[in-house]
Formats: structure tokens, C-alpha cells, sequence
């Protein structure tokens, strides 16, 4: 606890703002969540397999297409595209089968699904970790008052409003986000109307673990692409989840922002401890808020 | 169902099963006699939890978490204290059941996969300290070569230690599903309105029951570090309670054995897939994707129904 | 022995129970009528505690038992059985009751003990008393549905309330087996001296064994009464839209 005397206001401010960046990441991957969790019912243990997924496509393609800016941009786009398409075939070959059974099935499944993924990005990709570097344009840092931020960054606090804000727009203005917030409700009258709910399950499924996918891309170029990114990531997804409000989609932009900023302040004030800042705020969430902070659609 | 009915199974299958373990050591080879002690620790260890899981209705999907306590409780003891190795293995209960109590304080209050979320989170807290925390715990690392005393120290012996305590173990989880304790844990599993309307605390006998699987979690810990001598935080990660809610599916989880049998099939398929292919996991997904797909009841559920058209129909969503 | 006054509950704006009020004494059957929706599980609900009341007082044996939680309620001598069945699927008809028996002993925390060998012969007296005596060692969740609805009576009666207060005891059962449930609810209030409290809609049920009646409609206790009165009252004839009440 040494150093905490030692906090300035510009190392604060540039903590928070890589906490916002990371809040970022975390929104886009737990909305996705959210989402399915909302809507389908589902906790997708494979969420977070999605998002490792994401990352080891973001890394071939970027590859593929020749790195560089136009790699990037091109890998940015198709990743978690076939991220959604992976996501499709897994949603009508098995889950369709499956929405009848209780929560814990679910839960069992998608961890099977889960261990699956695991090994299969092990055989496809290999055990070692790969790394993509951003492209030109945002590589480097700028300093704010002499401390570094990344130009990467502060792409990132522009990409997480755009995706808050397609996600408003989906949910509110069009017609499948109107069918899904009013299945998440009452799934039966929704099929009573002569809407094929089975259908709305699967688009809604896929644009949640296009969501894992693109949060994936993202993350790429910022970490080590590693086995294992999966499992720290589903955990995280769900707790922010579950202190937004199940199925909340601003609960999870919420609780992104409390774990993403407890995370990054944790670093300045324990660096040893920081893992457990976030956690811990997640538990005094939950001590006094137990079904989340925001209206869940449970 | 009721555990009454089981009763004659067990006394049929029991006695032959009890000649081959008391046996065991001296007619196989070292190798084998440590993998069934493997098999009855991670069968406790899923006993333990099928207690709350399949008998309480409990969504405990932290467990390995009380697993990963009580081994650490063992082994800090042995190696940061002067105190007897005996201290600790009684210390690994004393901790994870407290440990279970305070958790279950706070997470009784919810149900069902609030209860389960929770719970995640407050075991990722507990993972996320041990796996930081270098200079008590040895962070990521863990802590190896712990010492066993010679009485148990060889592979015989540590055997029959586990054997002994694994079996007496079994013995008082199953007293105590037969206790009026356990048939109203059960029918608050079956039924938790029903009960209040009895005038039974349902979140007091809950969190009764999250002392004692965490007790019994702890008792597989200690008898873990006994036979393997070491301990890391991969014993209190997320990913080894669900393998440990698997077990029990794959045993059947409304009969008392079958989260043992469970356990017996997971530790001997990853031991000998796990000669030939690196990828187990895929193995053990798939194996999971089939059974929930075909046999929900598990393998032992299976059995047993074909014995005496029992099994009720689920109704607790 | 129960008075209700004024009491409210609603839903997200739809008001279930409207000022109700009830009053019954020792030893009665009272019955509650009225159509679907009307409020009567509500109001059941409310006095046993599942639910909250928003306003309003619930009194028992000259104790305030508003708002207590369900196991408390329970405790003081308040027994129920559930519209839907809400037995203990996977238990045996023997242990379904005797769970019962043993929570009102206060035994269900004990651990030592074998369960098998206790409260044994309540147990088998209360299966004996509804005529399950022979399915104790059915699996439950096996039960035919109007032996299923018996059992839901049997648990309620395994806790020993002084008053039993019953939701559609006879719904969906067989004309055979509603006469039996008659007939066990007659020998309930006759023999043990139960104090009985049910809503029915099988009309030939509450009015050959009802003292009183309460008709309920739109969330209020429109009128209680005789059931002679009842039977005339234009009121709880427009509450059923003009629909006979059978005589």
C-alpha cells in the first residue's frame, strides 16, 4: 500500500481512462451476454470462447489480408462476422433443440461447448500465444501531462459509444429488437402473434456472439492472444452481467464501467491485488443490490 | 426418489466393491493403486457437492472453491506452522465449512442462478487472492512437496488413510440425507414454497447445508494434498466446479453413488485419454454434449431405472 | 379464531385483493366463491404469507399476523394446500407427509437421527385419516393427479393447523373423488374439529358442506353470509354474468 500516498491526479486520470478503455472490451463482450441471457435464457458459457475466437481470427486474417491498416480494417470486419457464423451453426445444429431445459442443462451445455472451443483453437492455432500489432495510425501514445496513453485506446473510447449506440438503435428502433425485448417478456404471446420465435432466438443469439467476436477483434492487437483468454473473460462477462441486471443491456454498460474502472484504480492503489478489486465490488454490489443494480428482464 | 429405496443397492453392491478396495493394493501396481485414490477423492469431493446439488436443488457452481480451502488450509499449516500434520488435515474442515457458512449467508438470501452467480463471484474473490497472494500462498505457483507423515507417508499407506476417511466420509453424508435433516432438504429442493408454508426456514436449513458440503469438500481438499503433496489455485478455479457438476450429471445426481461413479469415469478417462491425446478436454466436452443430449438422468440413473420404474418427474424449473 | 380487515393487494397496478375482509370463528367451514380472478389464491396467499399485503390487517387467535413470513404464519397454526399441486415430486408419499410432521415437531434440523424411524406412526395415521395408506411408498411425482390433490391435503394436515385452509381442494378430480374429498373434509371438520377455509368452484361441494360463505369478485368480499342468503342474493348471481347458481 506503499505507493498510494504517491497517487497524482494525471496518473488517476490516465488509469481511469485505460479503465475506460477496458470498460470498452468488457461493455461490448457482456452486452452480447446480456443479450442472449435477456432474450434466450441462456447462460452462454461459450461467450467467452466466442471472444478468444474473435481474437485468433482477428490475428489469421489481419495476417492473411497482409497486416498493415488494411489487414486490420479487413480482419476488424470479417472476425467477428465469423465469429456470428460459427455462432449460427451451433445455434440451429444444437441449441434449437435444447430451450426447453432447465438453466443448469443450459449452463452444463454451453461449458461443454466451451471445452470444445478450447481445444479445438489449441489444434487450429497452437499452444503458443500470437500477438497483432495495431496499424500505423494507431500505434504510439500521446502523454497526458507526461504520462503515456495509447493512441489504441482512445480508438477504443470511440468504438464503445458507436456500439452502445447500435445496440440502442437495434433494441428500440427495429422491428427484430422490438420482437426480441417483447419474447424476453412473454415468449409465448410473441409466438401467439405468428412470429416464428425460433428464428428471432437465432438472430438474436447471433448478433450477441458477433458481439463476443467483435470485442475479441478489439482486444487483439492490445494483449496476447492466448489459451485461456476465454476463461477470465466469461467470468468477468457474467458479473458484470449479474450486477447490471440480468439481461440489461445498460445494466452491462453499467457494470462494465464498475469493473473496468475498479480494475484500473486497483492497479494504482495494490498492484499485487488489483485482480481483486473488481471482484470485491462486485460483492458489495450484490450484498446490497442481490438482482443487480438496473431493472432486470427476469 | 428416497434414499430408503437405494438402501438394498447399496448393501448389494457394496460388500464385493469394499473386498476390491480393501484388496486393492496388493494385487495391482502403484500406478493403479494412486488412481483409485484420485477416484475416491474426486468422488468425495463430488459427493459433497451433490449434497447441495442434487439432494438441497442448490445451484452451487462454485464448489471446488471449499475443495481448494481445505487443501490450502492443510497445507499452509504443514508448511508456515510448526504444528503437527494432523492440526492441519483437522484445520481444512474447520476452514471451509466457516468459509461455506459466511458464504452462505450471503448467498442463501437468492436462488437458483442468482444463488449460482453469486457464489461464482465470491469464489473468484477467494481464487483471486490465493492466486496473487505469493508470499502466503505461493500465487500461481502453489505450494509443493508438502510433507506427510511416514505412518501414511507411503503409497499404501496414504491409500488406505484416503480409503478410511473417504469411506467414513461417505458413511456420515449419507446419515445425514437419511436424517429428518436431509428429507427436508430434499423436499425443499423439490418443493421450497411448499416447505415454508410447513413452517420450515428454508434459507436456514440452505445454509446448513453449504456448511457441510463445504466440510466435506474441504475433507477431499486435505486427503487431495495427502496424496498428491502439493497444492495450486487451479484447485479453486471456476472451471474445476463445473467439471465437478459434471460428475455428478454423468453419475446421475438424484442417487447418493452417483456422483462416485461420476468421478470415477471422469478420473479414468482423462487419465488414459490423457496418454494418448493432449486434447481431453474436447474429449470431455463431447462426452457432456452427449450425455445431456441422451442421458440426463446420468449412467447410474439409468441403471437404477431399469431396476424399478421409479424416477419423479421433474418439476422445478 | 381469523379477521381480515381492509386488506389490499395489487400487481404492477392491477389490484388482485380489494379491501377484503373476513371473519371466521372456531370449528366453521367457510367457503370462498366467485369466478376466475377474482382474488381468492391472493387472498389465500396473503394470509399464509406467501405474499405481502400492501394495506390492511390479518389477525389470528387474537394475534397480528400481518406480513409475517410463510414460516412463521405456518408455525402459529395455519395449514394450506395449494390450488396447483405442490408436492414433493421425487419423495415418497410416507416422507411428503412426514416432512410435514416433523417441521411441526421441530425436528427438521436434526442430523443424526435415521428420519426412518421417526414420527412413524402420525405419519401413518394422517395417510390412514385421507386414505393413501397403501401408495406410502409411491414415488410421488407418480401419483395419479386426484391422488396427488389428497396428498396436498395430507401435508397440510401433517403440520396439525387449527385452520386448514384448502385452494380448490377438488379441482380436476373425478366426480368419485370429489366425493371422497367431501367426505374427508366433513370427517376433518366433524371428527377433528378442524376449522376449515376453502374456495371451490364445484358449487354442489360448497353448499353441502360450507357454514358460511364468502363471495368474492374483482378483488372485494362482495357479501358473506349463510348460504341460504347467498343462494338468493342477486349480487353474487350478477358476479357469475347472470349464471345460475346451482341449488
Amino acid at each position: 500500500m506503499d505507493g498510494a500516498a504517491n497517487i497524482t491526479a494525471a496518473a488517476l486520470l490516465q488509469q481511469i481512462l485505460v479503465g475506460l478503455s477496458r470498460t470498452t472490451i468488457l461493455f461490448i463482450v457482456s452486452s452480447g451476454l446480456s443479450l442472449v441471457l435477456g432474450v434466450l435464457r441462456i447462460p452462454n458459457v461459450a461467450h467467452g470462447s466466442l471472444y478468444m475466437i474473435g481474437a485468433f481470427l482477428t490475428y489469421s486474417v489481419a495476417t492473411l489480408a497482409g497486416g498493415g491498416t488494411v489487414g486490420f480494417i479487413v480482419a476488424l470486419t470479417v472476425a467477428p462476422l465469423g465469429v456470428a457464423l460459427i455462432s449460427f451453426v451451433v445455434e440451429r445444429g444444437l441449441f434449437c433443440h435444447l430451450y426447453e431445459r432447465e438453466h443448469l442443462m443450459l449452463l452444463l451445455f454451453t461449458f461443454s461447448i466451451m471445452l470444445v472451443f478450447g481445444d479445438l483453437v489449441k489444434l487450429i492455432w497452437g499452444s503458443d500465444y500470437r500477438s497483432l500489432t495495431a496499424p500505423l495510425f494507431l500505434q504510439g501514445s500521446f502523454s497526458i501531462q507526461g504520462f503515456p496513453f495509447p493512441r489504441y485506446n482512445l480508438f477504443l473510447l470511440l468504438v464503445g459509444p458507436l456500439v452502445a449506440a447500435g445496440l440502442w438503435f437495434l433494441t428500440n428502433k427495429t422491428k427484430i429488437g422490438k420482437i426480441a425485448r417483447a419474447a424476453a417478456v412473454d415468449r409465448e404471446m410473441v409466438g401467439a402473434m405468428g412470429i416464428n420465435v425460433s428464428w428471432v432466438f437465432a438472430a438474436v443469439f447471433v448478433i450477441g456472439c458477433y458481439l463476443a467476436g467483435l470485442g475479441g477483434a478489439l482486444v487483439a492487437p492490445t494483449q496476447n492472444i492466448t489459451q485461456g483468454m476465454d476463461h477470465t473473460i466469461i467470468i468477468e462477462a457474467f458479473l458484470i452481467v449479474i450486477i447490471g441486471g440480468l439481461g440489461n443491456i445498460w445494466g452491462a454498460l453499467l457494470g462494465a464501467l464498475i469493473f473496468g474502472l475498479t480494475d484500473a484504480i486497483g492497479i494504482l492503489i495494490w498492484p499485487q491485488f488489483a485482480i481483486v478489486f473488481p471482484y470485491a465490488a462486485v460483492v458489495v454490489v450484490l450484498l446490497f443490490r442481490p438482482k443487480g443494480l438496473l431493472k432486470s428482464t427476469w | 426418489m428416497g434414499m430408503e429405496k437405494e438402501h438394498r443397492h447399496l448393501i448389494f453392491l457394496g460388500i464385493p466393491v469394499m473386498a476390491v478396495l480393501l484388496l486393492l493394493p496388493l494385487g495391482v501396481s502403484r500406478f493403479y493403486v494412486y488412481l483409485v485414490s484420485l477416484m475416491l477423492v474426486t468422488g468425495l469431493l463430488a459427493t459433497s457437492l451433490n449434497l447441495v446439488l442434487g439432494f438441497g436443488g442448490m445451484y452451487q457452481f462454485h464448489h471446488a472453491v471449499f475443495y481448494g480451502t481445505g487443501a490450502y488450509a492443510l497445507a499452509l499449516v504443514v508448511t508456515k506452522t510448526g504444528w503437527p500434520w494432523w492440526i492441519g488435515f483437522l484445520a481444512a474442515p474447520i476452514c471451509s465449512g466457516a468459509l461455506g457458512l459466511i458464504m452462505g449467508v450471503i448467498t442463501v438470501r437468492l436462488s437458483k442462478l442468482y444463488f449460482g452467480m453469486l457464489q461464482i463471484s465470491l469464489g473468484s474473490l477467494v481464487w483471486a487472492i490465493v492466486f496473487r497472494w505469493y508470499a502466503f500462498t505461493g500465487g500461481d505457483d502453489g505450494i509443493h512437496g508438502i510433507p506427510v507423515p511416514d505412518l501414511i507417508g507411503s503409497s499404501t499407506g496414504a491409500y488406505y488413510f484416503t480409503l478410511a476417511v473417504s469411506l467414513t466420509a461417505l458413511f456420515a453424508m449419507y446419515r445425514i440425507l437419511c436424517s429428518p435433516f436431509g428429507r427436508t432438504f430434499q423436499g425443499i429442493r423439490d418443493n421450497p414454497e411448499r416447505c415454508r408454508a410447513l413452517g420450515i426456514h428454508v434459507q436456514r436449513h440452505q445454509l446448513v447445508g453449504e456448511g457441510l458440503a463445504g466440510f466435506f469438500a474441504s475433507v477431499a481438499g486435505a486427503l487431495f494434498v495427502t496424496v498428491e503433496g502439493s497444492v495450486f489455485p487451479d484447485l479453486l478455479f471456476w472451471t474445476l466446479s463445473l467439471e465437478i457438476v459434471i460428475m455428478c450429471l454423468l453419475g446421475g445426481w438424484f442417487i447418493f453413488l452417483g456422483p462416485m461413479l461420476g468421478a470415477a469415469i471422469i478420473v479414468t478417462l482423462r487419465t488414459f485419454v490423457g496418454i494418448y491425446t493432449e486434447y481431453w478436454t474436447l474429449v470431455l466436452g463431447i462426452v457432456l454434449m452427449l450425455l445431456i443430449f441422451f442421458l440426463p438422468e446420468g449412467a447410474l440413473g439409468l441403471v437404477l431405472r431399469h431396476r424399478e420404474p421409479a424416477a419423479g418427474s421433474g418439476k422445478e424449473a | 379464531m381469523l379477521r381480515i380487515t381492509g386488506l389490499n393487494k395489487s400487481f404492477d397496478g392491477f389490484q388482485a385483493v380489494a379491501d377484503a375482509s373476513l371473519d371466521i370463528e372456531k370449528g366453521e367451514v367457510v367457503a370462498v366463491i366467485g369466478p376466475n380472478g377474482a382474488g381468492k389464491t391472493t387472498l389465500f396467499n396473503l394470509i399464509t404469507g406467501q405474499l405481502t399485503p400492501d394495506s390492511g390487517e390479518i389477525w389470528f387467535r387474537e394475534e397480528n399476523i400481518t406480513g409475517l413470513p410463510a414460516h412463521v404464519i405456518s408455525r402459529k397454526g395455519i395449514g394450506r394446500s395449494f390450488q396447483i399441486v405442490n408436492v414433493f415430486d421425487r419423495l415418497t408419499v410416507f416422507e411428503n407427509v412426514q416432512i410435514a410432521v416433523l417441521a411441526r415437531r421441530g425436528n427438521t434440523l436434526n442430523l443424526f437421527r435415521p428420519a426412518r424411524s421417526m414420527a412413524v406412526k402420525e405419519t401413518g395415521d394422517v395417510l390412514a385419516n385421507v386414505g393413501l395408506s397403501e401408495k406410502r411408498t409411491m414415488t410421488s411425482g407418480m401419483l395419479s393427479h386426484g391422488d396427488r390433490k389428497v396428498l396436498e391435503i395430507a401435508i397440510a394436515l401433517g403440520s396439525r393447523p387449527e385452520l386448514l385452509i384448502l385452494d380448490e381442494p377438488t379441482a380436476g378430480m373425478s366426480p368419485d373423488e370429489t366425493a371422497a374429498t367431501l367426505d374427508l373434509m366433513t370427517r376433518l371438520s366433524g371428527d377433528l374439529g378442524l376449522t376449515i377455509l376453502f374456495c371451490e368452484h364445484d358449487m354442489g361441494l360448497v353448499f353441502s358442506i360450507a357454514n358460511r360463505i364468502t363471495v368474492m369478485n374483482h378483488g372485494a368480499t362482495i357479501i358473506q353470509g349463510l348460504p341460504e342468503d347467498v343462494r338468493r342474493n342477486r349480487q353474487v348471481q350478477k358476479a357469475y354474468l347472470g349464471g345460475d347458481v346451482p341449488c
